[in-house]
Parts: structure tokens; sequence; C-alpha cells
């Protein structure tokens, strides 16, 4: 972790650097040279040099001793100083099964250095633990819950292993009958699962089952929609997402669905309408900028249609499209409103 | 008796027989592991050609290899038998052989041929139906790099009479520059190492050559304006006047990047349209992994729409032209939303039962052998889908009863369609990896009549490539042009074949001929060939 301390900040430090031995101690720090690095750091009357002796001592597994010196300098106002106390004071509470205190100290972190790596890299690091002794204590203190099949299904989804997933969660419908969510979350592994034709009814008949429990729920009305149009009954989809924009009117994807469909109809203004919204609800919905687009164009108005395409481009632009599409292939949920 | 025919044609499965070990096609085409595949260049070989080298009026086939095998042309022997004539004929070169395309570029009366590589491209002359000459270097075509050339196609984009040639560019691919499979995320899928591509991979740009009088030719793409974009994957070239100005378009297929348009501007450049136009990506706006294309009037709206073949887990793509090369994705609503189990490759319109509506087939195979390890629902062999033209807009996947010739399981790539002995039923060839190619027939006779059409050019390119055809026949009027290239890197043949029913007679034949002659015929029989040339230029 103490690797990540960067050459300009070497140099730097090493230029205002009173002794040589401040100077070769950050060198030895930084190639990981500890003992050189903890014997030379002490020589040095720099404070500086008594922040890296901390870190020296945080990477060499002493927190208890370095601890002090750490949390000074991560309330300091240097902030380079701040950043790697901070990330070491997060290691050191991570490695002491001190979770929350680390938490703490990762959100100071994010907040103060949103888009650097190592504090990203630190937080992801910490939220999967805490996930992962989570999950621990959800097996070991209720192994027989609906809640455990529930979670391995979500797992097994996430794994790409939607058959297997399928399984866990008519297991955990099978426990609890009038769980809300499970019906849902089966009929979409049933679409991953399959290519088949059938896969398509089996998975319907699960989003009609969750609507028989909660008929306000707009995503399994827009699920059922989505088939039902593959299904080429595009008249029933319209319906469906009819409802399910009654049901949340802020529903993008439910608008684009029924703009598309309104636009297949030649019904353009509609389709305008409803694509307008969408956009303004989720101005970084591609479907919705290319489908308004093309609602434009059939409309005549190239010049608006011209303005959509831009936005589009500009949405579609790589590497950041890259990987927002691996993260919509994760594909959760959203919160209803 | 027409409600009769109705029901007759509806009611019409075709039955299609591999014929082609009967038919002399036993030839083995390697192209990479079958196990494995360790490099992309592996995964997209090769095409096939339909032409009559020899005008004898039989079409000859021709099959292309990938490394450590080679190319072969067969001639047409008649009664359904082909002989390898490869060595006679010429034709040598060895490689990764890629895509073929044919048209009379030295309007000399004989189709020649144009084979693209990874590596130097080889234009081969027809020296008067006798032999093949590799004129790739006197003509000017030498590449001065090793290019991933794709598709390609002869059209006559500035309509001098002379052909010209686009080539469509994967990427940049070299054996030592490659990472091997599961070296980066690029690397994988489904949880398994496998090679490497193309996203990761260098693009490269798209060719455009011009020809000369001398009959040599000259790379215009920078000042067409083909060598942009190139952000894109490009692979199968298909090219038709979509906008019905009568100057012809290229459309190309790209792998996991939007498909390209270039719109002919008629003053030797082109314009790059397919977003606006619709023809970029699926109906949710997301690029597709584009394969083969082919183009057809369906839907007798007069107006040529496109099919492009895609991956799998992503559904195949109608475009239909909705007027002036204004595309609407109809994939779904025309029935062909379900088959996305299947990677697709080569694919052509062909009216197998002769009812005046244009049918189609495409051809399925997955790129990594290795998906077969993880015993899903997708396959490295996997069987053709064959869709019926229910004329109304959409079609019946009739794939499950269409005989042998599409259940047969094979990983396909190149498709090109033609009637190889002449009596009114297309035949299909098709070229496996790894496997001799399929040659399918039909078992039985369609009920419809039939005509097809040989055009020859005179002030246009003597081939006709780019003449658009109007034929009325029983009160139906169907719309098509002769074309070079399409499908995935194949080569059809140049005449046209068109279904017509009950039809006793052609009423309407409208030619718009590349020069811009504008001909119309009137009062032909049906069930024969017909040769049409066009008007002798008035001096």
């Amino acid at each position: 972790m103490m690797r990540v301390i960067n050459l300009s900040l070497i140099a730097g430090l090493a230029t205002f650097a009173q002794a040589d031995a401040l100077t070769s101690g950050l060198e030895a720090f930084h190639r990981g040279d500890y003992v050189t690095a903890e014997r030379d750091l002490s020589k040095s009357p720099d404070p500086r040099a008594r922040t890296f002796l901390a870190l020296t001592m945080a990477a060499t597994g002493r927190c208890d001793a370095a601890g002090a010196e750490l949390a000074k300098a991560f309330a300091s106002g240097d902030q380079a100083l701040k950043r790697l106390s901070g990330l070491a004071l997060a290691q050191c509470d991570m490695a002491g099964d001190r979770l929350d205190d680390a938490a703490v100290i990762a959100s100071k972190l994010k907040a103060q250095y949103p888009a650097d790596p190592d504090v990203l890299y630190q937080s992801a690091r910490l939220s999967m633990r805490a996930w992962n002794e989570t999950i621990y204590q959800l097996y070991q203190k209720a192994p027989a819950s609906f809640r455990v099949n529930q979670i391995s299904g979500e797992i097994l989804e996430t794994q790409g292993h939607f058959a297997e997933a399928t399984l866990e969660y008519r297991k955990a419908i099978e426990k609890n009958p009038k769980a809300l969510n499970l019906h849902f979350r089966l009929g979409r592994a049933l679409l991953m699962s399959s290519h088949a034709p059938e896969a398509l009814d089996a998975a319907l008949k699960e989003f009609e089952a969750e609507l028989a429990m909660n008929p306000s729920d707009s995503i399994a009305e827009y699920q059922a929609g989505q088939i039902l149009l593959a299904q080429q009954k595009p008249d029933a989809a319209g319906a469906r997402w009819q409802r399910a924009l009654e049901l949340n009117p802020d529903f993008p994807e439910a608008l684009v669905a029924l703009g598309k469909l309104r636009l297949e109809e030649k019904k353009n203004d509609e389709a305008i309408g409803l694509l307008q919204r969408a956009v303004k609800l989720s101005p970084r919905n591609e479907s919705a900028h290319y489908s308004l687009m093309l609602a434009y164009r059939n409309a005549g108005n190239l010049a608006e249609a011209r303005k959509e395409k831009a936005e589009l481009d500009q949405l579609q632009k790589a590497p950041e499209g890259e990987f927002t599409e691996f993260l919509k292939k994760l594909g959760e949920k959203p919160p209803q409103k | 008796m027409k409600l009769f025919f109705l029901l007759l044609a509806a009611a019409f499965v075709p039955d299609f027989r591999d014929i082609a070990v009967e038919a002399g096609l036993t030839h083995v085409f390697p192209n990479g592991g079958l196990e494995t595949k360790e490099y992309i260049i592996e995964t997209t070989g090769s095409g096939v050609a339909m032409i009559d080298y020899d005008n004898d009026g039989l079409l000859d086939l021709f099959v292309i290899s990938g490394a450590g095998g080679r190319s072969r042309l067969y001639h047409n022997e008649g009664g359904d038998r082909f002989r390898d004539v490869s060595d006679a004929m010429g034709i040598t070169r060895t490689g990764w052989g890629q895509g073929v395309c044919a048209g009379d570029y030295d309007n000399d009366g004989y189709t020649d041929l144009f084979v693209t590589y990874w590596g130097q491209n080889v234009l081969y002359h027809n020296e008067g139906g006798k032999r093949f000459r590799d004129v790739t270097k006197e003509s000017g075509l030498t590449q001065d790099r090793i290019r991933y050339n794709a598709g390609c196609a002869f059209l006559d984009y500035d309509r001098d009479g002379r052909l010209d040639l686009f080539v469509s560019n994967y990427l940049k691919f070299s054996f030592e520059e490659t990472p091997k499979p599961g070296a980066n995320p690029y690397c994988w899928y489904l949880g398994l190492p496998v090679n490497c591509g193309p996203r990761g991979l260098p693009f490269d740009r798209n060719i455009l050559y011009h020809a000369n009088p001398n009959g040599t030719f000259t790379d215009v793409s920078e000042k067409s304006g083909i060598a942009e974009p190139h952000q894109n994957y490009c692979l199968s070239a298909l090219v038709a006047d979509f906008d019905g100005d009568g100057w012809p378009d290229i459309f190309v297929a790209c792998d996991q990047t939007p498909s390209l348009l270039y719109m002919n501007q008629h003053d030797g450049t082109f314009a790059e349209e397919a977003v606006l136009r619709g023809a970029a990506y699926d109906d949710n706006g997301k690029a597709m992994s584009g394969m083969g294309a082919t183009a057809a009037d369906y839907d007798h709206s007069g107006w040529l729409s496109i099919f492009r073949s895609n991956f799998s887990d992503e559904r195949e793509t109608l475009y239909r032209n909705r007027g002036k090369g204004e595309f609407e994705d109809l994939t779904i609503s025309a029935g062909m939303g379900h088959n996305t189990r299947f990677v697709g490759w080569g694919c052509g319109f062909l009216d197998f039962d002769n009812d005046g509506w244009k049918d189609l087939l495409l051809v399925n195979g997955h790129v990594f052998p290795e998906i077969d390890r993880k015993n899903l629902d997708i396959h490295f062999k996997d069987r053709r889908i064959l869709y019926g033209n229910l004329r109304n807009g959409k079609f019946e996947d009739l794939s499950e009863k269409a005989g042998t010739g599409i259940t047969g399981k094979h990983s396909s790539r190149g498709v090109a369609v033609g009637d190889i002995d002449n009596d009114g039923s297309v035949e299909v060839l098709i070229n496996n990896q790894g496997e001799s190619p399929s040659l399918l027939k039909q078992a039985g006779k369609p009920p419809g009549n039939w005509t097809i059409l040989k055009l020859i050019g005179t002030k246009s390119n003597r081939s006709a490539i780019g003449a658009r055809i109007r034929i009325t026949a029983g009160g139906v009027t169907q719309t098509d042009e002769v074309r070079s290239g399409g499908s995935f890197f194949s080569q059809s043949d140049l005449r046209l074949h068109f279904g017509l029913g009950e039809a006793q007679r052609i009423e309407r034949l409208e030619i718009l001929w590349p020069s811009g002659l504008r001909e119309e015929k009137t009062g032909f029989a049906v069930n024969r060939i017909l040769v049409l040339q066009e008007p002798a230029p008035q001096k």
C-alpha cells in the first residue's frame, strides 16, 4: 500500500529536506526498503520525517506505534501527507478489524479525493470486506432463511450462472412465497439463462406473479411489456408500458419503450413527447437520445435530429461508454419512486 | 386460381439438401483451430463465389481457404457436378484468404475476381475464360503493408463505365503484437480465455480504389471520404443505391462498432451517414457485432432494405428502408427477434418458393470453439436459419423443417446464392470452417414461375453492376440490383433471379443502367433466362 506515493511528492519533499537523512529515508521508503527508511528517517529532525517514519511502521505492521502520528498528519493541512496518512490509517483499521473506523476515514478520503485511484481502491476493498463479513454472518446465523437463497441467486447472477440462480430463487420462493422481488428476480434470471422462446413464457409468468403480489411494481409491468413485444404482441406490450407509466410517470425506460412503439406506429408527435420526457429524466440514456433522434428525423425535423445525434455521439465515446455498458450488464434493479 | 396458388405457395416448405459431396466439392478448407483459436485471424474466414468465368452459361464455384489450405475454383460440368480447375486456371495464391468479389473490371466480356487477404490482396484477371492471371502489381493494387482486408465490392461510384473497387478493413493485426488468449479483459468470453479482439486491437481504415482508363487503380480513400471514420471494425461490404438517386452507396457491417453507410455525393465523394439514417445501431442505439449484410426489396416497397447478421446475445437486424435511404429497425415486428443464440455470418435474400417475395437465409457458427466446453445453447457449429416471407412485412422461421441442408451443423461463414443448373430454383454455396463446403439444393421443385436476368452493359460497365431492375409480373412489382460483393465476404450470381408466382408473363421490365439510361421493355415469357444488353450509346 505504501508504494503508492508518487515520485513528484518524493522529489518535492526531497528538495525541501534539511538533511540527507530525510532524502535517503524517503528514497528507501519509496523503494520499499523499510529497514533503511526507518534507520534514516529516525535520524532526521524534519517534522515530515516523523510522519514518514509512522508510515514506515504502518507498512511493516506496527500500526499501534504509528497511529497517533498518522492521526495527527491526517488532521493536518499538508495535503500530500494527509492523503498518505489517511490511506495508512484506513489500512491499519482494516487490519485491526475496525471496519467502522476504517469506513469513517475512507468516507473522508473519498470526499476530499473523489477521483484518486488509491483512495477508490482502498474504499472498494473496504466495501468488499464488509460485504463478505455480512454475508458470512447471514450464512452462519440464518442458514435456513430464504434470504440466503436470495443472496445466493444474486451472487450467481453476477457470475453469469443464471440457470443456477433460478434454482436458488425457486428455493427462496418455496420458503417464503409472499416475499416481494423474488419472482421478479427469477423472471429476469430465466430470461438470461436461455435463448429459447419458452424462456419468455416462463419469465412472463414470474413477472405476473410479482405483480399479483405487488400490483404497483412498475418495473415488473415494464418487463412484462418487453416480453410481450418480443412475442410480437405490440399492443399488449404498449398497454403494459402505459400501466408502468401510470404507476411511475418518471420511468425513463418505459417512456423509451412506449416512444419506440409509437414511432413504429408512425405517431411521431406522440413519440417525440414521450422521448423528450425520457431524455429530460435520464440525460445519459443512449437509447432515449437515439430514439428521439429517429423520431425527429421521421417528423422531418433534421435540425433537432442532428442535435440528438450529437448528444448520442458524446455519450458513446469510449472508454467511459464501455465501462458504463459493463456496469449496465450487472443489471441492478433500480429503486422505484 | 390466384387464391389456390397463394395457398399452395404459403404451404410450401422447402427441403434443402447438402449435395456438396456428390457434386465433387470434397476438399477441406482450413481456417485456424477447431478446438481453440489463438488469434482473431482464425475466426473470420472465408467467403465463396458463384460466377460463370468461361461464359458457358453455367455458374462455377470459388471457395476461399485460410492458411494451411488453398482456395479452389470448380468448373460446372453440368448435371450438378463440379471439377477442380484451380491449377489449370492459375488460382495459386495461398494465405489467410478472406473475401471475394467479382466484376468485369476491364470490360472485356469475362468476369474477373478480386480476393482479399490478411496480407496482399489479389486481382485475378480473367484471360478469356481460359486462365486467371494475377495482375495485382501491374494494376496498382499492391499494398505497402500487411492489412486485414475483409469484404470487397466492385462498383462504378462515379458512373464512368469502369468498375471501381471498395475494400473494407477489419483491424490491424499481427501475430507478433497481438496478445494471447486471456492476456487482457478483451481476451475473455463467458469466463473462458479466448482470442483477443476486436476490442483492444487497433482500428484500420477502409479503402476505395478508382479505376483508371489504362486498367490500373488509384487509392482515392482520402479524397473520396472513405478513409473516415476510422474507428470501426469493418467486415462485410454491401453496395446498393439505397436512396434511389441513381448512384451507388456503400453499407459496411462493422463488428462491435457502429455500422457505416457511405452515401454517394455524385462528385466522387461519400458522406458517412449511418447513424442519422438509422443503419448504424440496433433499435436501442447500441452498436452490434455486425458480420454479414444483404439487401432486398423484401416488402415490394421499391426500396432496398438491409439485413445484417450479428453476434450471439444480439438480435439480427432488419433495417427496413422507409424511403430515400432512411431506415427503421423492424427486426422484432418482422419476426426475426428470437434467434439470439447464433453468431450469424453470410446471408442472402432468395426466393426459394418463387412466389415473388424474397425469403432469407443466413448461416451461423461461433467465433470461439472453446464455447462448446460451457455446455450452453450456443455452439461453434450450428444450424442455418431460413425465414419464409409471409408477404405482409413479416417472416416465418422455417429452419427446423426446411431440410437437413438447413439443420446440419457447421461453423459457416461465406454464403453465395445462384442457380447452378438454370432450372429457376436457386442453390446456395456455403464455406464451412475446417470442412468441405456445403452446396444446398432443394429436393423438390418450387411452385412458382421465375425468370433470370443477365444484364450486359455497353456504356455502363460490362457486368452491369449497379443496374436497377423493376420487374412487374402478375401485377406485382419487384426491385433489385446487380450487385458485386455482399453477404459475408462473398459473391452471389451476378444474374438476377426473380420468382414470379403464378404470373404467366412478365408485363414490364424497367432497367436503370448505371450510365443513367432508363429502359423499359414489355412482354416476356416466364421460366427462362433473359439476356438484356444495354442499348449501344448513340454516336
